[in-house]
């Protein structure tokens, strides 16, 4: 009985230090997005904007002895992601090439004059203007030397945006990035680590750890069909949000929180157009992303307690 | 040489009594969010499968959670007082079998038939509940007949596997904090790590005392 009691006790002890840290974390709230966010969130402006302009991206004409040529074909697609009161953000997109963007709006001319980051040879400045629904002007690039046709033209019609529940978000397969899988990079959490160096002292150092989300993102749609707890048990909190507001970035829903407009700014099918879009979910979709919400909830009171 | 001995040993029950009246105050806890009765609070939201589909499963897990925590304390006392407070030691005693036997185990092993984690978890929960029920029936057996030194193995037997409830979830929380494994990998698990180890702990103690 003794030796019971003495091995139960060291178990129990260890374990007891282990659980108390775990508690005093503190609880982030789970909250649906759609309804509140938590954050100051930046006022946007010429929402009816926003969207896909797609359209020629050709190389300026040259004279030359048989009358004008031009030298490249190519197709672009434009993105405008977000207006605010000083900045324009999206994306370009050209053979599979992309480039985020980031400018300013002239609301007198509605003159745009968008930015690539510049870390790239081939980045530019575009320099456009929104006439109805298209997007006309040219790019020239920062470094003329670097690239073969420096300077080109655009001519970019506006896509609509339209509902489809078969968008899905997709694996990135870009070379640059090295995640497939979506990753939360603006909910890292801190961790300190210490380690006994050669001199016999005590080091920390801290890790940020960031939440990925695993292949089922891309598989469960909860737009088309009807889940059950069972489909969804196994899966952790991240992967439970993108699933239920892919539903809502299929209805053009404008996120508040960074981290699910990085999800979905980066496909080619999410135009936010609208700051609620509760009302057009279809039935399916409100049972699926109860039941989301509700596991969701589960999965932030309980999967790290004392508990079940 | 002798008082040295005791002294040790008021020590270390303090330990054990300090640490279980802590385990037992988050299982409290636990309980305690069970009140008032509600069909979707706590493990049931990942159950509503079952709140739904079956009529009998909401009362069944009430009656387990309800009554287990009786168990718990009723069994604590028991085995703690084993030689002295005679008296509080048959009183729990009789109060851990009465519950154990008629409501914590039973409930237990329907509750484990539509346990999360599919076929391994069903399997260990209903495999615990009846093994719980077994062992707690052998202890009463053995001391009607008046037979102190197989009751007292029985009931540790008994006990070990009531204590499941704790070190499962003890388990629960070391995993995550180490792994981050998906929530039903996990559970899959400590289904059976919560009560295995501790048998094997017992039945080697047991062991010892022969």
């Amino acid at each position: 009985m003794k030796t019971l009691n003495l091995i139960f006790a060291s178990l129990i002890l260890s374990v007891a230090v282990i659980s108390c840290k775990k508690e005093e974390k503190s609880n982030e709230q789970v909250k649906t997005d759609s309804l509140t966010s938590k954050k100051e969130v930046e006022q946007e402006f010429h929402k009816e904007w926003y969207g896909i302009y797609t359209g020629d991206f050709n190389s300026k004409p040259k004279p030359t002895e048989y009358g004008n040529e031009i030298e490249e074909y190519k197709k672009i697609s434009v993105k405008i992601n977000r207006i605010t009161k000083d900045s324009v953000y999206g994306y370009s997109v050209v053979n599979g090439n992309q480039r985020s963007f980031r400018g300013i709006l002239n609301e007198n001319t509605l003159g745009l004059i968008l930015d690539e980051p510049g870390n790239d040879k081939s980045d530019g400045r575009f320099q456009l203007k929104l006439k109805q629904d298209s997007l006309i002007g040219d790019w020239i690039a920062f470094n003329k030397a670097s690239v073969k046709s420096p300077e080109k033209t655009l001519k970019l019609t506006r896509k609509e945006f339209a509902y489809n529940p078969n968008f899905m978000l997709s694996k990135d397969q870009s070379e640059d990035s090295d995640y497939e899988n979506p990753v939360d990079w603006n909910g890292g959490k801190v961790k300190k680590n210490s380690f006994v160096n050669d001199e016999g002292k005590t080091e920390t150092y801290e890790n940020t750890f960031y939440r990925s989300a695993s292949d089922n993102v891309f598989k469960i749609n909860a737009s088309k069909q009807k889940l059950t707890e069972k489909d969804l048990k196994n899966l952790r909190k991240l992967d439970l949000q993108i699933i239920r507001n892919t539903v809502f970035a299929r209805h053009g829903y404008s996120f508040k929180k960074e981290t699910y407009r990085q999800f979905f700014e980066n496909t080619d099918w999410y135009v936010p157009v609208s700051n609620n879009v509760d009302a057009d979910l279809t039935p399916l979709e409100k049972e699926n992303v109860a039941l989301l919400a509700r596991l969701e909830k589960y999965a932030e009171d309980h999967y790290d307690t004392f508990g079940r | 040489m002798l008082g040295f001995i005791k002294s040790k040993n008021i020590i270390l029950k303090g330990i054990v009594a300090i640490t279980f009246i802590y385990f037992f105050g988050l299982m409290l806890k636990i309980t305690l969010d069970y009140i008032p009765v509600s069909s979707n609070v706590g493990f049931l939201m990942i159950k509503q499968t079952e709140v739904n589909s079956r009529p009998e499963y909401l009362s069944v897990f009430y009656v387990h959670v309800y009554s287990s925590i009786f168990a718990l304390m009723a069994g604590f006392i028991a085995v703690f007082f084993d030689k002295k407070l005679k008296y509080l030691h048959r009183f729990s005693g009789r109060i851990y079998v009465f519950v154990t036997l008629l409501f914590s185990s039973l409930s237990g092993i329907y509750i484990g038939v539509f346990a999360n984690g599919g076929s391994i978890g069903k399997i260990s929960f209903v495999i615990l509940g009846i093994l719980w029920f077994y062992t707690t029936y052998k202890s009463y057996k053995e001391i009607r007949k008046r037979n102190i030194r197989q009751h007292k193995f029985w009931m540790w037997r008994s006990y070990a596997l009531a204590l499941s409830a704790i070190t499962l979830r003890m388990w629960k929380v070391i995993l995550v904090y180490l792994f981050h494994p998906n929530p039903m990998d996990v559970y899959q698990i400590i289904a059976w790590l919560g009560w295995v180890p501790n048998l094997l702990l017992v039945e080697y103690l047991i062991k010892n005392q022969k």
